[in-house]
């Protein structure tokens, strides 16, 4: 049961349009920067084969600039 | 249902004490309040005179050092309902200097206090100086027998009416006027520390609405 | 508890990614992140002001899904840096009461039925004209309030005086800020404050003249507070009648007598003249001294009229006229102990101290209040703490735009968008930017606020419109203008946001538009003009105030003047209505500029605000060269002006032995119909109480929440008594907010006002009580 948190930043005036597809995937949190052009991505996902899924999922967003990892667990390593 | 009900009860023992501590106060401010143009009076919303000298005379230093070393676990530990007078943790000589009030050299303030390697917590009434009228100092931890008593759930934290607005005040602030004392400085429980004490107001923001009382809703009459 | 965990987790991923987001973008912000994760769809945050009080404090709106949300303080606005009060952050639960007004009711048989609201309107615009033309161009009247936008109460205005011919156009702003404007006019020749709020991180000394600030101007009251802990030596002296959580605040807390502000106001230039404190070179160069009429009545019978006459005086006259109010003289008349007062003269009189006053409805609602203002002018005048950094007489307003609305549109029935309709001038240019006639426009201004609710109850009015406000709850004398507007042949219409006392009066209902469900502009107390965008849309049939009256003005036949599309009307309105004040002293900022900033400061000019005026440093208007230029008064000077202390309408005797003086607590706003909606301010004070002095309350065998009947000349309420509560009233007096109209406090309070500002004393008269 995997759950990360990223800090995503969007191609150039993409924010709004970045915001809206990240929260429409399941398993997805976001909260925008009120300042600057950077989302925070929460994902909570209930198993290793659809995490997998979502991180393939939002590698193909085109609003998407890069993805960096700032926060990981999985339960199965404890 | 339940709730209301123990929730209500939680007042009703402290306001006994209360009655005793505050009469002397109360009749001694009650002469100022006559003179002419003259002195404020001090007892009349909550006593809201004590939180304003708090803040005004608190170094901002103090107001704003944490130190992280009190936990609301902690705080209800020694206290058997919200809103009891916690016992005393520590290993007090009562007779010490033969002066009661010398809590006060520690908790009139806070401070650090290198016997114990904490920050005294500060007392929010310390015109009452009786300390052990209502904070007992435990000899032993062995029941006489064992009790059936069941405490209630304490007020919770961040009651936000609003995503983003301040929480009222969840408490009675009978013997807890001064919002600086519990609520600030490095002997202040984490969870309820704050660091926006230099505003000055903190009834600006935080209404008092009672969590003994069901909400309701306004309507026409 | 495995939720939990998983929770605790995910809270822990997100503070994170925050810290990490905090270390690469310094100065990144995530708003209220923590309260509003996991809400539907993205949370956008716009600006607007607050909707209550004067202050005018930045808000941030938080909307999810076409909702209001949250609220969080706007960092970017230098009126509250990012803090509210308790009203303000809670104040988009306002919108969303259940008994929300959405459709147009008109009375048929009696009892009021759901029409649509075109229905409603063709119904408003022909009984309107219908009116007219039975009974006469002044048959109608319009009734606003400093609630209304400034489109609002510009289209108001256009309608009635420019286009209908009538001077029948009011607001509550009479009840509240008509002696601070006749305050200002007298001394300064122009409306409005001379500085800004930044006055309060300057200032060493704060005067708070019958101001509880700490509930009524909260966020300013906390950044006077800040300012003091932040500054040593910085003083607070609370100057009231009654102990409020100001004076709780205050370093030194002073009671005087009802009404004895004006003896004390005259014993602090008193001292000041007589210890030499007088800046010199400031009064010999920009000062000059005057005097009025006396013993000028309080306006209590119908047709009352006045007009003051100015007399020029020189400066031994006016000294001459202070030998009346020595300090041991004045503590007979203010049971202000002498040394009391010249401290008060010392802190103003010290050279090395900036003094900033602070006053609000204590020295406007006051049958004197436009000589009271004058007064505390005086005081500033005389040593010359004017204009310059926390140096400042400052008049505070009450609503939200009773500035920007009321006093700089001129929704009174003497004034114009510029100067007053007495002037042929002024009516010339509203006449050419209206598009009217000249002749149109009447040259005679009608009837103030009191006068025209007799006006209505005696029938010389037939038809009322009431927009965003609630005369039937603040009213004084309530039952007589109750009655007025309940009789047979009178046709009331009221736009409102809930049902209230008076749209229980109403012919017509017009559900109406709230703060962020249009686009608008208020002009708070310190010449800010604040913009704000529609952010969510209005419930049902409910539409903008401005609209209303479009569609009305439409209805009548006024298409020229009122040419606007639904879509776009807030932009040209604004433009036209800014050629009114084109020019140095008033140039108000382009709609542009407003939509993108968290308020503007006028005069704007050449793309900056000005800040303090008269003061050459900051004021573009100024030209003579010297260090202020008070180019308000022909004479190029401010005005001192000797007005002695006359008594009271009303004060008590053996029959009623209490003063009565009323009010507001902090939680909630005005008559409470917005507040009492927000559930945490409604359970914070549910209901309205009286305040009695714990001996008076011995004396009359009453202990907390005993009922009192008060009674007075006028009417009776019976409520529950308050002591040692939120404030304490001297012995003598007891004090009623009056918020509640469960208990209609002004069916006994007295329509008494000033003869010069028309505004009525709410805080002065006699009443007497008993255990009920």
């Amino acid at each position: 049961m995997p759950i990360f948190s990223y800090l995503a930043i969007p191609k150039k005036d993409a924010r709004k349009t970045l915001c809206e597809e990240l929260s429409t995937l399941e398993h997805c949190q976001i909260i925008p920067a009120d300042n600057q052009d950077v989302v925070v991505l929460v994902t909570d996902t209930p198993d290793d084969h659809i995490e997998k899924k979502l991180q393939h999922t939002l590698k193909s967003l085109p609003s998407l600039q890069s993805l960096s990892l700032a926060f990981g667990y999985n339960e199965k390593l404890e | 249902m339940m709730k209301t009900n123990t929730n209500q009860s939680r007042g009703a023992p402290l306001s006994l004490l209360a009655v005793s501590l505050l009469l002397p106060l109360a009749t001694l401010l009650g002469v100022a309040a006559t003179a002419t143009g003259g002195e404020v009076p001090d007892n009349f919303d909550n006593q809201g005179k004590k939180l304003f000298t708090a803040q005004q005379q608190t170094p901002t230093g103090n107001l704003n050092a944490d130190s992280g070393g009190r936990t609301l676990a902690k705080f209800y530990a020694l206290r058997q309902y919200p809103g009891s007078p916690p016992r005393i943790p520590h290993v007090v000589d009562l007779t010490f200097s033969g002066n009661e009030t010398d809590c006060l050299s520690c908790h009139g303030k806070g401070g650090y206090s290198a016997e114990f390697n904490a920050f005294a917590p500060v007392t929010p009434h310390p015109e009452n100086i009786l300390c052990t009228q209502c904070h007992a100092q435990i000899q032993t931890q062995e029941p006489f027998v064992e009790t059936d008593w069941v405490s209630i759930a304490p007020p919770k934290l961040g009651l936000s009416f609003l995503g983003s607005s301040p929480p009222p005040i969840p408490h009675t602030l009978q013997l807890r006027e001064n919002c600086i004392a519990c609520h600030t400085g490095p002997g202040a429980v984490v969870e309820i520390r704050i660091d926006h004490a230099s505003r000055g107001d903190c009834r600006q923001c935080h209404a008092a609405v009672s969590q003994s009382q069901p909400l309701t809703e306004f309507t026409r009459k | 508890m495995k939720l939990d965990r998983r929770e605790f987790i995910k809270q822990a991923a997100i503070g994170s990614a925050l810290a990490t987001a905090g270390s690469l973008f310094p100065g990144i912000s995530f708003g209220s992140w923590n309260r509003l994760a996991g809400g539907p769809g993205v949370l956008a945050w716009q600006k607007t002001p607050c909707r209550f009080c004067g202050t005018g404090c930045g808000l941030l709106v938080g909307v999810s899904d076409g909702r209001a949300v949250a609220v969080k303080g706007d960092p970017n606005c230098t009126v509250n840096k990012g803090l509210c009060c308790m009203k303000g952050y809670h104040s988009v639960q306002a919108l969303y009461g259940r008994d929300r007004i959405t459709t147009a009711k008109v009375r048929k048989n009696g009892t009021l039925v759901e029409v649509p609201i075109s229905e409603a309107l063709d119904l408003v615009a022909e009984k309107l004209k219908q009116t007219r033309d039975t009974y006469g161009k002044d048959s109608v009247a319009m009734y606003g309030s400093g609630q209304w936008t400034i489109p609002d109460g510009y289209v108001a205005s256009k309608l009635f005086k420019g286009c209908l011919g009538t001077n029948n156009v009011e607001a509550n702003a009479r009840l509240c800020m008509a002696s601070a404007v006749t305050g200002f006019m007298t001394s300064f020749g122009l409306d409005e404050p001379m500085g800004c709020y930044e006055d309060i991180d300057h200032a060493d000394v704060f005067v708070t003249w019958g101001n509880n600030m700490a509930e009524m101007h909260p966020v300013l009251f906390s950044r006077m507070l800040s300012s003091r802990k932040r500054r040593a030596g910085v003083k607070i002296i609370d100057f009231a009648t009654r102990f409020t959580r100001t004076s709780q605040a205050a370093d030194k807390s002073i009671i005087f007598k009802p009404q004895t502000d004006l003896a004390v106001a005259n014993a602090i230039c008193y001292e000041i003249i007589k210890n030499n404190w007088v800046n010199d070179n400031f009064v010999t160069t920009h000062v000059s001294f005057h005097k009025g009429k006396t013993n000028i009545g309080y306006g209590t019978e119908d047709h009352f009229t006045f007009t003051d006459s100015a007399e020029t005086i020189d400066y031994e006259a006016f000294k001459l006229f202070l030998e009346d109010y020595t300090p041991e003289k004045v503590e007979k008349i203010s049971g202000v102990p002498a040394e009391e007062i010249k401290y008060l003269a010392s802190l103003y009189g010290n050279p090395s101290l900036k003094v900033t006053s602070f006053w609000c409805m204590g020295m406007n609602q006051h049958t004197r209040g436009t000589w009271i203002n004058n007064l505390v002018y005086n005081i500033h005048l005389l040593v010359g703490k004017i204009s310059t950094p926390g140096n400042s007489p400052f008049s505070l307003t009450g609503q939200p735009s009773a500035c920007g609305t009321v006093r700089e549109v001129g929704t009174l029935t003497h004034k114009l968008p510029h100067g007053v309709v007495m002037n042929e001038h002024d009516r010339q240019m509203a006449a050419e930017i209206w598009q009217v006639s000249v002749e149109n426009i009447d040259p005679k201004p009608s009837y103030h606020t009191v006068e025209m609710f007799r006006a209505l109850d005696r029938g010389d009015i037939k038809f009322i419109w009431i927009q965003v406000t609630n005369p039937m709850v603040t009213m004084p004398n309530l039952r007589r203008y109750r009655d007025g507007a309940l009789k047979d042949d009178r046709f009331v219409v009221v736009s409102d946001v809930y049902p209230t006392p008076t749209t229980d009066v109403a012919d017509v209902i017009l559900p109406a538009a709230m703060w962020i469900e249009q686009e608008g502009m208020f002009g708070n107390s310190e010449r800010r003009t604040q913009h704000f965008a529609q952010i969510v849309d209005p419930p049902g049939e409910a539409m903008s105030d401005t609209w209303q009256i479009i569609e009305v003005a439409k209805r009548l036949g006024f298409e020229k003047q009122f040419p606007w599309s639904q879509d776009n009307y807030i932009e040209p309105i604004w433009e036209e209505y800014r050629r009114f004040h084109a020019g140095p002293t008033h140039e108000m900022a382009p709609y542009t500029v407003l939509a993108e900033r968290s308020g503007v400061q006028w005069p704007f000019v050449n793309g900056r605000e000005t800040r303090w005026r008269y003061n050459p440093a900051y004021d573009p208007a100024c030209n003579n060269g010297k260090d202020f230029d008070f180019y308000g008064k022909k004479d190029n000077r401010a005005w001192i002006w000797a007005r002695p202390y006359e008594p009271p309408a009303e004060s008590p005797d053996e029959d009623y032995n209490f003063w009565l003086n009323t009010g507001r607590v902090i939680e909630h706003w005005h008559t409470g119909s917005m507040t009492r909606r927000v559930p945490v301010l409604h359970n914070a004070v549910p209901s309205s109480y009286v305040e009695i002095h714990p001996e008076d309350a011995a004396d009359l065998g009453v202990v907390n929440g005993d009922l009192v009947k008060i009674i007075s000349r006028r009417g009776e309420l019976t409520m529950p008594a308050q002591i040692n509560g939120r404030g304490v009233p001297v012995r003598g007096m007891v004090f009623v907010p009056f918020f509640d109209e469960s208990y209609l406090i002004n069916e006994v309070t007295l329509d008494a006002f000033c003869p010069i500002s028309k505004q009525p004393d709410y805080k002065k008269c006699a009443v007497r009580l008993e255990k009920a």
